[in-house]
């Protein structure tokens, strides 16, 4: 099963069943976003986008029912693998949570969780209770946000002799040497270069890391993406998700203003991205 | 006045988004259940589509084009 890229074929993925099927086919399944910890508001936002808010154990499950021509389990595999579909999607889901967000502190759930029936649903509730009441504590009154960040390598290369001594040095070996020494010297001096880059990138990672952790509660690394992922030209050096008191958001943000002005020129960008559901801070994992 | 520091909502990627919506959060099964593997195929299809973009931007500013002429 191969992911459908382009608009012609989009039909098959969802229309599979004739259209007449589909517009019978009830939304009798349950999609489940977040949970919040008060009643969501207001009810126009809600009604808007058709959700509903279930109330359970003192936990407001915000929920929407669905059809299983989109969700039903074979149906929902056959849109992932289709890349139009699953962006709208989610989009949408974030969409959702971010409003609910703004109201209140969220407990923000996987892409595509369904259930059949609002029983089955209480009794995930039920049976969570106190990890969910755990979470909320840890989490409330926080954000979550996104650091990328990504270096060029060719810029740094540039910039090498003011961030490296040691290249700076032999820089100046090499033009107090005769010709020949200087040929025998450049070519120590490309290694090294790729070294002393090595070397930076690796402080640099780690030094934005330790200033945003310092600004934050709580912090989780992900993986680096390789090019194929990003579709960028630079390289990542740094993706982490930090939780940040809704207080310190201010100095965060001006960090990130203030180490993109310092190090931009050395070939270093930081993408920043916020604020995010608490999604990385949330370890109420099924097995599967 | 360093609010433009933050990318707007708009820039955001999908991958951005993908990151944190699948397998992240509340990760339950429900009763539907999306399985590892289908989240490996959409991050294949990403892959793919970003790929097909790259070769895309290559054939526009004639890359392809120049060596085959």
């Amino acid at each position: 099963m191969y992911p459908r890229l382009n608009k012609s074929t989009r039909q098959i993925s969802t229309g599979q069943i004739p259209e007449k099927e589909l517009l019978s086919m009830e939304n009798d399944l349950i999609y489940v976003y977040c949970i919040a910890g008060k009643p969501p508001s207001p009810d126009w936002e809600m009604d808007s986008k058709g959700l509903l808010s279930i109330n359970c154990d003192g936990f407001y499950v915000i929920m929407k029912y669905v059809s299983g021509a989109e969700f039903s389990e074979e149906n929902l595999k056959n849109n992932l693998a289709d890349l139009q579909w699953l962006e709208k999607n989610a989009r949408e889901h974030i969409v959702v949570i971010n409003m609910i967000m703004e109201h209140g502190t969220v407990i923000p759930f996987n892409f595509g969780t369904i259930y059949q029936s609002e029983d089955n649903l209480k009794k995930f509730i039920t049976t969570y209770s106190d990890s969910l009441n755990d979470h909320f504590i840890h989490i409330s009154g926080m954000e979550e946000w996104s650091v990328k960040v990504y270096c060029d390598r060719k810029s740094l290369s540039k910039q090498i002799d003011e961030l490296s001594p040691e290249a700076a040095a032999l820089e100046m070996q090499i033009m107090a040497s005769s010709p020949g020494k200087a040929f025998l010297l450049k070519r120590k001096k490309t290694e090294l270069i790729e070294n002393e880059m090595d070397r930076l990138i690796k402080n640099y990672g780690q030094e934005y890391y330790n200033d945003f952790k310092n600004l934050s509660e709580a912090t989780s690394l992900n993986n680096l993406l390789p090019k194929e992922y990003t579709g960028r030209e630079d390289t990542m050096i740094l993706n982490a998700a930090f939780l940040v008191r809704k207080t310190n958001v201010p100095d965060f943000k001006n960090r990130v203003g203030f180490l993109r002005r310092k190090d931009g020129n050395s070939g270093f960008f930081i993408e920043a991205t916020g604020p995010w559901p608490p999604y990385s801070f949330i370890s109420i994992k099924e097995n599967q | 006045m360093h609010d433009n520091v933050i990318d707007r909502s708009k820039d955001i990627t999908i991958l951005e988004v993908l990151d944190r919506v699948l397998n992240k959060g509340v990760v339950i099964t429900g009763d539907v259940v999306i399985s590892v593997a289908d989240v490996d195929l959409v991050y294949l299809g990403i892959k793919l589509m970003l790929s097909s973009v790259e070769t895309m931007e290559q054939l526009k500013s004639g890359k392809y084009i120049a060596s085959g002429t």
